[in-house]
């Protein structure tokens, strides 16, 4: 049957359109109930509805109680059409979480097309608003449900938060109740009743604060459009959490500046905000104080930001938020804090992430929480409340132990780490696979060559395969190969073990763990080149002159078969061996001196060297506690193996740019703006150190003139400026070539390059696979390899799980640096490399910890008065009384582990030398 | 017009029997053929009807958009007329072989209602000087069976009366500018008061006698018409003579006088059948042309 | 509207129908006297009237175009300026009626038998009072039932449907929605008798594994739409017929 959906719509240029659409009802939809998408025989018990039922949910009890749906025990829910295209519509995030849900057969969820069955659809009533025939539409939908189970002796219940509708859907005949009501009154499941969000009272009412009223969207959006105010993501400062920016293109300096409470108005970092520009008497400057709750849990209480006179220089735009367009909340992790007597409910929650404000939320555990780390997420920030409001969602485990914080960071950093499902591994072959004929038949047979690689000690995933052969034809040139584990092979498109992957994006490497991107199965057996035999790899294979330029590239889909899996010393070892000239020796001597013509040409062209303070832990084979610090050493051979990538790299690109120029997965490193190099010039300047930094090779040569002996310079100081133009630095990302012109690799001075050579711990090479065995014409395209746009999207998806890597990373070192030192003392050297009013940043290169040691508190860490700190900009130099505090001057620090707050457990920093009165710790016993 | 073509001896049937009182179809001078008049039958329109006189069928649809209001009467909206003549009526309509007689019906619906009495026009009005609604009015001719500009007037009255307003609400934006809010219900309309609209009535002069709604053959027989625009009260809103023959005064003001009682009658029978379809259940299906 | 999902994870599309499904349609014959043939159509929200004109002797100013052996098909296809949500003053001769014109006459020419009249000419002429996609499959439709009307003699009827690709699936008789969508759109018109394609056209991108099926997807649907279509007309007849031989 045919019936006409009306809708009026206003286009953006103010045109008001008639549309008509064709509405089509159906007698054929499968409600659910006799299939094996819902129970037979639904099991969870309810105090209020006598017989087993059905739910059937409202939006708004799906859009404010997701986290009690997503409890196992919630089962044999009905949601309808209407309902999930509400959703939808309202909030993406919570539909993401629908859908999954949706997509997971033991929870019993179905969706039923209400709106086509001609059984539970129904025309507008004159003068009736969208909502109410919403809601009529879900009641009548519901009354259809109690109707079909009612020879089954079931029920169908509602659940919704509008009272409106629970009223009318009782005087209609239904079971209704609110969200709350029903939860309260489950059997058997008490801990659901703390993950109810609480939406609409106040948990707390403080008059000492008030917020100024959020404006409407309506309002937000015609202020946008002219240009009252400016729309922007929220970045609140590391540094100081009650500061934070947005991205303005039309202000000058490109940023506006908000700060304070009150300006902050209840936004949350990340949020999508609407900011209104204050006028130009009342632009501040970013502070120079950092504040730090945990550090400083007194500092919050006083939140007034001194109205210092700030010279007009320094004034940047500053504005106020007015309202809040998006919200970007999520599940924080975080403890609960320790205030308050033990009998009451409200808690206040802190989370891991500084720039978090403090959530309170309800729970009746407040006992066994304590001390344990536990997921938050907040649900509203109403006006009079100083923190927003919030519910527990679960718990991980006990502070500080090892496992818990693992995951509290790989939660933090939105990495997945939950084990493979069942559907990914299906797609996996069994684990005594073995080449196929056909395989063999169809790829070059290179199992003669000298093949062999060079990792680290203890690398399981061998990506990566190298062989030189003097060719010995007269002309004096050479075959150098590098052979790659062929993924592509395994992982085919659309498969689930591709989408796992495609979603992973790379494989994180934490101190003592690694979260796979791809199943172990693939990563350390079949697809690791290891040496123990036949293995199926895709080939780059050079003919080069004896000084490294490349005549002839080729690739193909090859068999090799390694003779050697060395690590890095290994090789070094043997190539320095004279007693040895076996084929792989003289072929990784060939590799050598090759490596090194290419690195010293790779330089000339402005290829930056920068370092960082890497460290590797020494982990204890039995606790995987960490015993020692190992700084990394750079070998001969890493450099080698370095190169020979790179190259690899580079000639791939090429060759996909040109086979596919709409569509190649490429790499690019676009080269910093001028202002960021700022801070470092300055820095170099207090020492007469000139830095040029117009292009990479400039910059190269300034930081090499650096290690030149000076008077008056400490030798570590060429190393610490570079440490510091690392931070300079943007980031590089991945992008799709048909959308993009500038292609360049500023860090590498690369015209063009990819990631080719580690498709076992990156997508994105996988991708690269695929498009260069298409070119070869190895194996099939599809549509989604060609689709610039499908691209672009793995491709900003690959780079946000990239940085969320490093984080992740860099917060484990982190982790693992607190594990080490606990229950240790130790006086260490260190450098300063950042002045700051109040505070400065020591890097300690040991251990490559970098922390900050406070000049306002004395050394047990309470606050001090201090009359006598003179803090100059310009020189980077801070004035203690009459002692001075340069940037990179040289101190030693006591590093300690203070547990003693066993909420905040960190890493102590105390001054030691120069020995500042009052502020400066006793040195410890050697 | 698409000519029919008629021999000598046709016409001369044709004129004798018109002073006689007698058509060829048997009708009488002052007698409109069978009209079939259907409204609201095109869905994504504001409003529509299709007429069948005789044999000659048209189709309106009404369309309504924001558009600034003119700079001589800023609180007032317009109405705007368009026609086409489709080639489904004669060949001779392809391309641009229609314009003529397209223009002619167009600027004689224009004139008409341009009057003031005709359709009160402030009621089109939004936002003074910036806003307004314009209404457009788009003629389609199917077939040509003959009279097609009363066959145009009567469905265009009868468009109009089926048309529904968008009822808009203002509300204060942004620094005193007034923003424009739909309504959420697409039923939530107002309909225009057609109360007042005109009907064109064509009189053909034939030898003596003047006849109205001349049939195709008839058009040829005619030296002269008059067409003029008439309201329910019997008023006239303008009046043309259009024909390559001539009329003396007297033959004008008799043709104006059974022109004001023919279309007084087709007012009450239009306005008769218009309130009963209104009335009408939104069950019964609309058959338009199946 | 943003955020439309055209085809639901359950299997159905914004108008509830599911993929391999048409609209509803409606058709009839002769609803104009004074035209040799005419027919009108409606397929779903797209209502479009033809009409034929012929065979005649040809115009004046279409001297130039006469063949000996064969009659000359001259096609016009308009669109009623109240068709489309947004009212659109279409002149007449504008670019895209051009195109459709060009394209249904290269339809026609395929399937009429133009041998049987020679030096004479044919006109096709379509109105579109609806527009809601599918616009071109409507017309040939519409046009195939006027010159069966007419009494023309033909080949074959032809059949017209068009089709996209939505989530892999191939999804026939697309509306509006679904055409300003960024997916690719395959027309097809066929004889359905004889099985062959008289006219196809894709616009948009398609990956070649994937073509095939939303062939094979049209034609099925073209077929159905025979099945209505020759319903149509062989109720026609008998109303005919018992018109005929009652008075």
């Amino acid at each position: 049957m045919l019936k006409s959906k009306t809708l009026m719509v206003k286009t953006r240029s103010g045109k008001i359109l008639k549309i008509v659409r064709e509405h089509y009802l159906r007698d054929d939809i499968d409600n659910g109930l006799l299939t094996d998408k819902l129970d037979l025989h639904p099991l969870l018990q309810n105090d209020l509805v006598p017989h087993e039922h059905f739910l059937v949910l409202d939006t708004n009890v799906i859009l404010h109680q997701m986290d009690v749906i997503e409890h196992p025990c919630i089962k044999n829910v009905i949601i309808l059409q209407t309902v999930l295209r509400e959703v939808r519509h309202r909030s993406s995030p919570v539909y993401k979480r629908l859908s999954s849900i949706l997509e997971n057969p033991d929870k019993k969820f179905f969706v039923f097309t209400n709106e086509h069955c001609i059984e539970t659809w129904t025309a507008r009533k004159r003068k009736e608003s969208s909502n109410d025939l919403n809601d009529r539409l879900i009641r009548i939908a519901t009354k259809y449900y109690s109707d079909c189970l009612s020879d089954r002796n079931q029920q169908a219940v509602l659940l919704t938060n509008d009272e409106a509708n629970c009223a009318f859907a009782v005087e209609e005949g239904l079971i209704a109740y609110t969200a709350e009501k029903y939860v309260k009154s489950v059997v058997g499941h008490p801990e659901l009743l703390d993950k109810l969000a609480k939406v609409n009272e106040a948990i707390e009412v403080d008059r000492s604060i008030s917020y100024p009223e959020h404006l409407k969207l309506s309002q937000l959006n015609s202020g946008i459009k002219t240009g009252r105010f400016k729309q922007g993501k929220l970045n609140i400062s590391r540094e100081n959490y009650l500061e934070g920016k947005i991205l303005c293109p039309d202000v000058k300096g490109g940023e506006i500046l908000i700060q304070g409470r009150l300006n902050l108005n209840r936004a949350v970092h990340e949020d999508i905000v609407a900011v209104e520009l204050a006028s130009e008497e009342e632009w501040s400057a970013p502070s120079d104080v950092m504040l730090d709750v945990s550090i400083q849990p007194g500092a919050e209480i006083s939140d007034s930001v001194d109205k210092k006179v700030v010279s007009n220089a320094h004034r940047v735009p500053s504005g106020k938020i007015v309202g809040i367009i998006k919200r970007s909340w999520r599940p924080y992790c975080g403890i609960l804090e320790n205030y308050g007597t033990p009998g009451m409910t409200r808690h206040l929650f802190t989370p891991a992430e500084r720039r978090i404000p403090r959530i309170r939320i309800e729970t009746r555990q407040f006992k066994t929480l304590i001390g344990q780390r536990i997921v938050v997420a907040i649900d509203c920030w109403p006006k009079h409340s100083k923190y927003p409001q919030g519910h527990f969602v679960r718990s991980l485990g006990e502070i500080g132990d090892k496992e818990t914080e693992n995951e509290v960071l790989l939660l933090e950093h939105d990495v997945s780490h939950a084990p493979f499902s069942q559907a990914v591994l299906n797609c996996l072959p069994s684990p005594n696979w073995a080449i196929p004929e056909e395989e063999l038949r169809k790829r070059e047979d290179l199992r003669g060559f000298p093949i062999c690689s060079v990792d680290p000690p203890g690398c399981t995933d061998i990506d990566d395969c190298l062989h030189f052969i003097d060719l010995n034809d007269g002309s004096g040139a050479v075959e150098v190969g590098v052979h790659i584990a062929d993924v592509s092979h395994f992982i085919r498109p659309s498969t689930p073990i591709d989408e796992e992957a495609k979603c992973r994006g790379t494989t994180v490497y934490l101190c003592d763990k690694r979260i796979d991107m791809v199943p172990a199965l693939l990563s350390s057996n079949l697809c690791s080149l290891r040496d123990d035999g036949d293995r199926l790899a895709f080939s780059c294979i050079w003919k080069m002159s004896l000084d490294a330029k490349i005549l002839q590239t080729r690739f193909c889909k090859s068999v090799i078969r390694s003779k050697a899996s060395l690590t890095y010393a290994q090789a070094q070892m043997m190539i320095d061996d004279p007693a040895k000239t076996d084929n792989v020796t003289v072929g990784l001597r060939g590799l050598n001196k090759l490596a090194k013509i290419l690195k010293s040409r790779r330089i000339l062209n402005g290829a930056l060297s920068l370092a960082s303070p890497e460290v590797r832990f020494h982990v204890d084979s039995e606790t995987h506690d960490p015993i020692d610090l190992q700084t990394k050493e750079l070998r001969d051979t890493n450099s080698m193996v370095e190169e020979f990538m790179l190259l690899a790299n580079c000639s791939v690109a090429e060759h996909i740019q040109q086979e596919f120029p709409e569509c190649a997965v490429l790499r690019k490193h676009p080269g910093p703006p001028p202002s960021n190099f700022d801070v470092l010039i300055n820095a170099a300047k207090t020492k007469q150190l000139d830095l040029n930094t117009s292009t990479s090779r400039e910059l190269a040569v300034s930081l090499d003139n650096a290690e030149k002996p000076q008077p008056g310079v400490n030798l570590y100081i060429s190393t610490l400026l570079r440490i510091l133009a690392t931070r300079c630095m943007l980031q590089a990302v991945y992008f799709c070539s048909g959308l993009e012109s500038d292609f360049k690799h500023y860090g590498l001075a690369a015209p063009i390059y990819t990631h080719f050579t580690s498709p076992i711990r990156r997508y994105s090479d996988i991708m690269v696979h695929r498009l260069l065995a298409a070119s070869i014409g190895a194996d099939v395209t599809f549509s989604e390899l060609l689709d610039k746009q499908e691209i672009q999207k793995i491709c900003n998806n690959l780079n946000f799980r990239h940085r969320m890597a490093q984080y992740a990373q860099r917060a484990s070192v982190a982790l693992h640096t607190q594990l080490f030192f606990r229950g240790k003392l130790v006086d260490e050297k260190g450098y300063i490399i950042f002045v700051r009013k109040n505070a400065v940043q020591v890097l300690i290169p040991k251990y490559g910890l970098e922390g900050t040691v406070f000049l306002d508190r004395d050394c047990e860490g309470n606050a001090m008065t201090m009359n006598n700190l003179n803090y100059v900009e310009q020189d980077c130099k801070i004035f203690v009384g009459s002692i001075a505090l340069q940037v990179f001057d040289e101190v030693v620090v006591q590093i300690s582990h203070d547990a003693s707050n066993i909420q905040h457990q960190r890493i102590n920093l105390k001054l030691v030398k120069p020995n500042l009165p009052g502020i400066s710790s006793v040195p410890s016993e050697s | 017009m698409a000519k029919a073509i008629l021999g000598d001896s046709e016409k001369w049937f044709i004129v004798h029997g018109v002073q006689d009182d007698f058509r060829t179809d048997g009708r009488s001078c002052e007698n409109y053929r069978h009209i079939e008049l259907e409204t609201g039958i095109l869905s994504n329109t504001h409003g529509s009807a299709r007429i069948r006189l005789g044999s000659s069928e048209l189709l309106v649809g009404v369309k309504v958009e924001l558009g600034t209001p003119k700079p001589q009467r800023i609180n007032e909206g317009w109405l705007e007329f368009h026609v086409d003549c489709s080639p489904n009526a004669h060949p001779v309509f392809q391309g641009r072989g229609g314009k003529e007689l397209s223009d002619n019906i167009c600027s004689m619906l224009t004139r008409v209602y341009r009057n003031n009495t005709v359709m009160d026009l402030e009621a089109l009005g939004v936002i003074p000087q910036k806003h307004c609604w314009v209404v457009h009015v788009d003629v389609l001719i199917l077939e040509c069976g003959g009279n097609l500009i009363d066959a145009a007037s009567i469905a265009v009255k009868a468009a109009l009366y089926n048309t529904g307003i968008p009822n808009i609400s203002l509300t204060d934006g942004d620094e005193g500018e007034v923003e424009i809010n739909l309504p959420d219900d697409p039923e939530d309309v107002k309909h225009l008061k057609t109360i007042n609209c005109p009907v064109l009535v064509t009189l053909s002069k034939i030898g003596n006698r003047h006849i109205v709604d001349a049939t195709d053959e008839e058009e040829c027989c005619c030296s002269a018409s008059l067409v003029m625009g008439v309201t329910r009260r019997g008023h006239t809103v303008g009046v043309r003579k259009m024909g390559g023959g001539s009329l003396d005064p007297e033959s004008v003001t008799e043709m104006i006088d059974s022109g004001k009682k023919i279309g007084r009658q087709l007012h009450i029978s239009l306005d008769k059948l218009l309130k009963i379809e209104a009335g009408m259940s939104e069950d019964i299906k609309q058959t338009g042309y199946l | 509207m943003a955020g439309l999902e055209l085809l639901s994870d359950q299997g159905y599309r914004i108008d509830g129908r599911k993929p391999d499904e048409l609209r509803r349609i409606r058709c009839k014959l002769g609803v104009f006297t004074q035209a040799d043939g005419s027919a009108y159509i409606e397929q779903g929200n797209t209502k479009v009237l033809a009409a034929i004109y012929g065979p005649r002797e040809a115009d004046q100013n279409m001297r130039n175009q006469i063949c000996h052996d064969k009659c000359f098909l001259n096609c016009e296809y308009t669109q009623a300026t109240f068709s489309t949500a947004e009212r659109k003053h279409r002149s007449r001769g504008d670019r895209k009626g051009q195109d459709m014109s060009t394209h249904i006459k290269q339809t026609f020419e395929a399937t009429i038998q133009t041998s049987l009249y020679p030096r004479s000419q044919i006109d096709i002429y379509l109105q579109v009072l609806q527009a809601d996609g599918s616009n071109y499959c409507a017309c040939i439709n519409a046009a195939s039932l006027a010159l069966i009307d007419a009494g023309i003699a033909m080949k074959d009827y032809v059949c017209a449907c068009s089709a996209s690709l939505t989530k892999g699936k191939p999804v026939i008789d697309i509306n509006h929605v679904e055409e300003s969508s960024d997916c690719a759109e395959l027309s097809v018109a066929i004889l359905p008798k004889l099985g062959q394609i008289v006219y196809s056209e894709l616009n948009g991108r398609l990956h070649a594994n994937e073509l095939p099926d939303v062939i094979d997807a049209v034609v099925r649907g073209c077929k159905d739409l025979f099945v209505v279509m020759d319903r149509t007309v062989r109720e026609h007849l008998e109303e005919t017929a018992t018109t005929f031989t009652h008075s």
